[in-house]
């Protein structure tokens, strides 16, 4: 069993790419001028013989306006007109010092006003080093920190060879776990461009994070294949989660629609909520829009990098896995209607990981997953999809539609060669009263109905990291629960909603023999105050075929009802920004008759989870 | 509070049963998903021309292969049919495992080809049922250092050791002598050389067919790759007609997740449909001492008292019958092993007999592993055994594999052992042994059993282990008779029972092949097939005259802190044999009242952590969700 304690770091790097958002662009969030030392010099003159200011009174009120008749005009107090102010004439490096030459002065650490460090001014040296004459060089510096304190109950098994304890006599051992993460990323962008209205002309950037954990269970051989390991694990790991050049090959329109070209490391989402793929693979994206930006499109190729076990970040040590992306996307706004944009891609994976077995950090075997025979496979799937984002006046809806066509080399299970032909869909629909936002939920990803034929039928993404139902505060979505007693694959993934028995989401191969699921729920979120946020989510879970489940247990599983889910929970943002988020959540999976043919729930209690996590970002 | 729970369910839930099978007459249908008691038509046996015809198809894919094969038949208690041998065939074979050592049976080459042919047949014939159908080469999936095979740090196969059951020596196992009547003994025990297969007639298991083409006894080293093993297509044809059922081969079986292999490859060369007959084909029966008198027969039909097996009925322990239990029976149709009180005077005829039927009962509600379709009832074989290591009470589940007879009796009988405070002196005081090697020479390797008790006690750090008496469940004999210890991680040295992994391997796997060494030798190289004329036993030791075995599913069996015999269970999956050993004794033990019940839990093996952390033994696992009927889970807590 892995227990990754990967953090909030998909969040956390979005937030990451939301601090650094087109640095040099960057948003003048609660911007107010000082106080003005010399007033006389704004001034307004009034003209001779003004006209008296007049206020009027409410409708209901009969008395006649009121009236403040301005005073005389005294030129013993007024400065004479000077034709050529000195201040106006003082040469400023740049215009986006204008703001220095009038006197504002801020700490160079003040993140909120410009600051040459976060891309708000030039960065003074690189016009020096690179161009010599241009003065557009930026550079963005950003450092997150994530920390996350986790304790949850999850089904753990007891070590094979080897129990924690005396008087052990069964497969299902005690599940209280608890893990420690610490994550610092750090993000350092180098920019040219005047970039207010453009796109920049360059951008480099560099994030690498680094990562200690923690992890406290109570049986031997869960957090390592090694039972002399013990209950405790701590690892940590320092990774690259985005390193790319981006060029900007050329504007297209007096609106600067442009075509860009981005290579390396760097972030990339399948879809506006990350249902088939969101991670930071190496990779080429020719990307740009048109017509004003109604129309942006992607068009790229990624190749997925190892990951290391127990943090989730990229492992530059290790060889890129021999799984390729081709990807084709375009977004339309306001389509069908304004206030919504459409996208539809094509995404095709190639995965020819047949090779050698693989093993993780914690020795366990991932590729290939060990279920059925474990002969190694390849597999290439194409997803054809269409998605949505937005509002149909007051209604705001996201959707996702999806399908999986492709082939199967080999299926463990079957031993024989799948067509695969597997479905998706996903619609949240939410309104805004006031304070309140109401959600609701739904979700299909097909099932594998008979494992042995030569159909997969059962949806699997590349890489999902969906933010959907509640996402990593929900107890389904953020927990990884292994399948004990059928092999070395998890009912459901880390921050993963699809139950596509895998050996894991972060290494392991898709399998699309596998029970799907379907999701119905209920959430509602309260800006409680500008500072607190409560957030609640209740999804009812049920399989959608058990088969492949019953197989890889040799057992009937006969419900499909996997459960109910729920979780609440709070974000407080002490300063009213994303610089200092705290999110305390807790969530629990009410066991279906099918979770408790598979676990021991009745024994333990239902599995839950409860986080603490501080996010500080500068 | 949870203990006070869970021990009301289980008595209820017997109860219950007790009420339901009372009621309906023997069979209680609302658990017995399968058909538990498999009518012995007339149609299920292997017929003359059935031989002939499973011979001639392999001899005709031999030829399309250029081979020549020996092959044997047997039937499901292991009566040989036919051996048959094709002209040109080599005579004699080598044993190896190819992982190039020595030692044990390692490159033995002197015993007659036949000996490998008719082992790998009993292999396909004992290890199936009418729900599961193994063949030898799963059998290779299932002893090796790790399961799956090369998966690194894995758990060794969950039938670690059971090559060396149904052996030449056993006191259980019958010989030709004895007529028609089973389970027949193995020249070798059971085969993980591919090229054994069960056979079928009307999704029955009829039988078995081995065959030798290559001169090589080995196993299945790699399961990932796709072997191209002669002896295992020649195999196949030979089953054309009589072919498993896809259903319940090993290909759709799954113990943890994984499928065991049932053959690799299927493309044949011949078509076996039109093979021509055997009287065209050059080469002959070939009579083997022991085994088979060089004419071709019937097979028996399983379940009637020619095979030896037969249901329980009156003149049986009534609560056998009421389980609808199968009790072994010999030619005059007489129980082989009616109850009987303890010849040590430990236990008495009613507290052998309820332990064993309380044992059938939760095998009547426990959910098969390796059986299909899902959720049929477990089959096991189920022995209880006094502080002699006499035969108590022998029974079973109608359709329990064969090879669990013998098993299930090597189990008991090795806890007892283990547990027995004379085990550490008697099996020092037992006389060295030699292997042999190539050309039946002496090679260097065996350790004496003074050293291997010698290791044991150091590896414990306590000069009194194996006489201390600590209660050995097999589960943690089997801990500690690996060539890794703890079980699996790679880097480890051996288990103190076990031979050290540069010189281990399935054919050399430490005391439990020692213990039989010389027995299983000479009884292989005698042309009676037996060890000395009219001698029973494998080991020298009294209480192991069948030879031991290091695979789960025995528990002893104390009053208070005295040990009184063991229970030892067998068939489809070893978590289901400790749940039928443990919990059955448990309630055996809760209803009889007289103190009879599992080893108290300060005695228990589980205790000891030889070698600090992560190193404690296992006593007992019994599986996830283990009954049919309702979702109860971790059944054995606190027990």
């Amino acid at each position: 069993m892995q227990v990754a304690p990967s953090p909030f770091l998909l969040q956390t790097m979005r937030l990451l790419l939301l601090v650094c958002a087109g640095a040099g662009v960057m948003e003048a969030t609660a911007f107010s001028p000082p106080a003005l030392t010399s007033p006389r010099q704004w001034a307004p003159l009034p003209a001779d013989e003004a006209e008296p200011i007049v206020r009027s009174r409410a409708p209901s009120d009969t008395r006649a306006p009121i009236k403040y008749p301005l005073p005389p005009i005294d030129p013993t107090k007024v400065d004479a007109p000077t034709p050529m102010d000195i201040r106006q004439s003082i040469a400023v490096p740049d215009r986006w010092r204008i703001i220095d030459s009038l006197g504002f002065k801020f700490p160079w650490y003040d993140p909120y006003n410009h600051n040459v460090w976060k891309g708000d001014k030039p960065f003074a040296p690189f016009a020096k080093w690179l161009d010599g004459k241009n003065n557009d060089w930026f550079l963005a510096l950003s450092v997150i920190s994530d920390s996350l304190i986790e304790t949850r109950r999850l089904p753990t098994p007891v070590g094979a060879q080897s129990s924690a304890r005396a008087d052990v006599n069964n497969v299902f051992g005690r599940g209280n776990q608890t893990a420690f993460v610490e994550t610092i990323i750090l993000s350092a962008a180098v920019i040219k461009g005047n970039t207010t209205f453009r796109p920049p002309d360059y951008e480099f950037r560099f994030a690498p994070a680094f990562q200690i954990n923690h992890a406290r269970i109570q049986e031997v051989r869960g957090l390592n294949v090694d039972p002399r390991q013990g209950t405790r694990r701590t690892d940590q790991h320092f990774g690259v989660q985005e390193l790319f050049a981006d060029v900007h090959l050329r504007n297209v329109s007096d609106y600067y629609d442009f075509d860009s070209l981005r290579v390396g490391i760097q972030p990339f989402i399948s879809d506006f909520r990350g249902f088939v793929f969101q991670d930071v693979p190496f990779g080429v994206r020719l990307f740009g829009n048109r017509d004003n930006n109604f129309w942006q499109y992607n068009i790229g190729y990624f190749r997925r990098l190892e990951k290391d076990t127990n943090s989730g970040l990229n492992d530059l040590s290790q060889k890129m896995r021999r799984d390729h992306l081709f990807v084709a996307n375009v977004y339309r706004q306001d389509f069908p209607l304004v206030g919504h944009t459409t996208q539809a891609t094509i995404i095709h994976n190639i995965n020819r990981e047949s090779g050698p077995d693989y093993y993780d950090r914690n020795g366990f075997l991932i590729r290939p997953a060990v279920i059925g025979d474990a002969r190694p496979r390849n597999y290439a799937v194409t997803y054809v999809g269409l998605s949505g984002d937005g509002h149909f006046g007051r209604w705001n809806l996201t959707s996702s539609f999806y399908g999986a066509f492709g082939t199967d080399e080999r299926h463990p299970i079957a031993q024989r060669a799948q067509t695969i032909r597997a479905g998706f869909a996903a619609a949240e629909i939410s309104r805004d009263f006031s304070w309140l936002r109401f959600r609701g939920n739904a979700l299909v990803a097909s099932g594998d109905k008979n494992p042995f034929d030569g159909r997969a039928t059962g949806f699997d993404a590349i890489f999902e990291n969906p933010q959907f139902a509640g996402a990593d505060t929900s107890f389904f979505i953020r927990q990884a629960v292994p399948l004990i007693g059928g092999g070395g694959v998890a009912l459901s993934q880390r921050n993963g909603v699809l139950p596509s028995l895998r050996s894991s989401k972060d290494q392991g191969q898709s399998n699309f023999v596998n029970p799907g699921l379907t999701l119905i729920g209920i959430g509602a979120d309260a800006d409680l105050t500008p500072r607190v946020r409560l957030l609640t989510n209740l999804s009812m879970l049920n399989f959608i075929h058990t088969s492949s489940l019953s197989v890889l247990r040799n057992q009937n599983i006969t419900s499909r009802n996997l459960g109910i889910d729920f979780s609440a929970g709070v974000q407080i943002r002490p300063v009213m920004s994303q610089n200092i988020v705290l999110n305390i959540s807790a969530a629990t999976l009410l066991p279906g008759k099918a979770l408790k043919q598979l676990y021991d729930e009745g024994k333990r209690g239902p599995q839950y989870s409860v986080l603490i996590n501080l996010v500080l970002a500068y | 509070m949870m203990r006070a729970k869970l021990f009301t369910t289980v008595v209820v839930g017997g109860l219950m049963l007790i009420a339901c099978s009372g009621g309906g007459g023997g069979n209680d249908a609302a658990v017995c998903q399968n058909n538990c008691t498999p009518p012995a038509a007339a149609t299920d046996v292997l017929t003359i021309a059935d031989v002939e015809r499973v011979i001639s198809q392999a001899a005709a894919e031999a030829s399309a292969r250029n081979q020549r094969a020996s092959i044997a038949v047997v039937d499901r208690v292991g009566n040989v049919l036919a051996v048959y041998r094709m002209s040109g065939a080599a005579t004699t074979f080598r044993i190896t495992s190819g992982r190039g050592v020595s030692g044990g049976l390692e490159n033995i080459d002197i015993l007659p080809d036949t000996h490998a042919a008719i082992t790998k047949a009993i292999t396909g014939a004992y290890l199936s049922s009418n729900g599961n159908a193994f063949s030898s080469r799963t059998a290779s999936q299932i002893v090796q250092e790790h399961f799956n095979p090369r998966e690194l740090n894995q758990p060794s196969g969950p039938l670690y050791g059971v090559q060396f059951s149904q052996l030449p020596c056993s006191d259980l196992m019958r010989r030709a002598s004895d007529g028609t009547v089973g389970p027949k003994r193995s020249p070798l025990g059971l085969a993980a050389d591919p090229g054994g297969l069960p056979l079928y007639k009307n999704n029955r298991l009829v039988g078995g067919v081995g065959v030798i083409a290559d001169g090589i006894y080995g196993l299945d080293l790699d399961t990932t790759n796709v072997d191209q093993s002669v002896d295992e297509l020649i195999a196949v044809a030979a089953t054309n007609g009589f072919a498993a059922p896809d259903d319940i081969r090993g290909n759709r079986i799954t113990a943890d997740g994984r499928t065991f292999r049932y053959v690799d490859a299927e493309t044949l060369l011949s078509n076996p449909a039109q093979a021509p007959a055997l009287a065209t084909i050059s080469g002959a029966l070939i009579p083997v001492g022991g085994y088979f008198d060089g004419t071709i027969r019937a097979g028996t039909s399983f379940g009637s008292t020619a095979s030896g097996y037969r249901a329980a009925a009156t003149g049986d322990a009534s609560l056998l019958v009421a389980q609808n239990a199968f009790v072994l029976v010999d030619a005059a149709n007489n129980n082989r092993y009616t109850s009987r009180a303890g010849t040590d005077g430990l236990m008495t005829l009613l507290e052998a007999t309820t332990i064993i039927s309380e044992a059938i009962k939760v095998a009547n509600r426990t959910r098969a592993q390796i059986r299909r379709p899902l959720n049929t009832q477990a089959q096991v074989s189920v022995s209880v055994v006094d502080t002699n290591g006499n035969v108590l009470v022998i029974a079973r589940t109608p359709d329990a594999p064969i090879f669990g007879t013998d098993v299930s009796l090597q189990k008991a009988r090795t806890v007892l052992l283990f547990s027995h405070p004379n085990a550490a002196t008697e099996i020092a005081a037992l006389p060295n042994i030699t292997y042999l090697g190539a050309g039946g020479n002496p090679v260097a390797g065996a350790r004496t059993f003074a050293q291997t008790i010698t290791a044991t006690r150091t590896f414990f750090n306590d000069p009194a282990m194996l006489s201390n008496g600590i209660a050995f469940a097999n589960r943690a004999i089997g801990n500690i008779a690996r060539p890794y210890f703890p079980d699996g991680m790679i880097g480890t040295s051996a288990g103190p029972l076990s031979s050290p992994i540069n010189s281990w391997s399935p054919f050399n796997v430490g005391l439990q092949l020692d213990l039989s060494y010389n027995a299983i030798i000479a009884a292989a190289t005698s042309p009676t097939g037996d060890t000395a004329a009219g001698a029973v036993g494998c080991t020298g030791l009294a209480r192991v005259k069948n030879g031991i075995q290091i695979f789960a599913g025995a528990v002893p069996i104390y009053r208070g802190t005295q040990l009184v015999g063991a229970i030892g269970v067998s068939g489809d999956g070893v978590d289901q044999d400790d749940l039928i050993a443990f919990l059955g004794l448990h309630i055996a033990g809760v209803a009889l009242n007289t103190g009879i019940g599992n080893a108290p839990k300060h005695l228990r093996a589980d205790n000891l952590t030889p070698q600090g952390l992560g190193s404690r033994l296992r006593y007992v696992q019994c599986p996830v969700a283990p009954f049919i009927n309702g979702n109860e889970q971790n059944v054995c807590e606190g027990l």
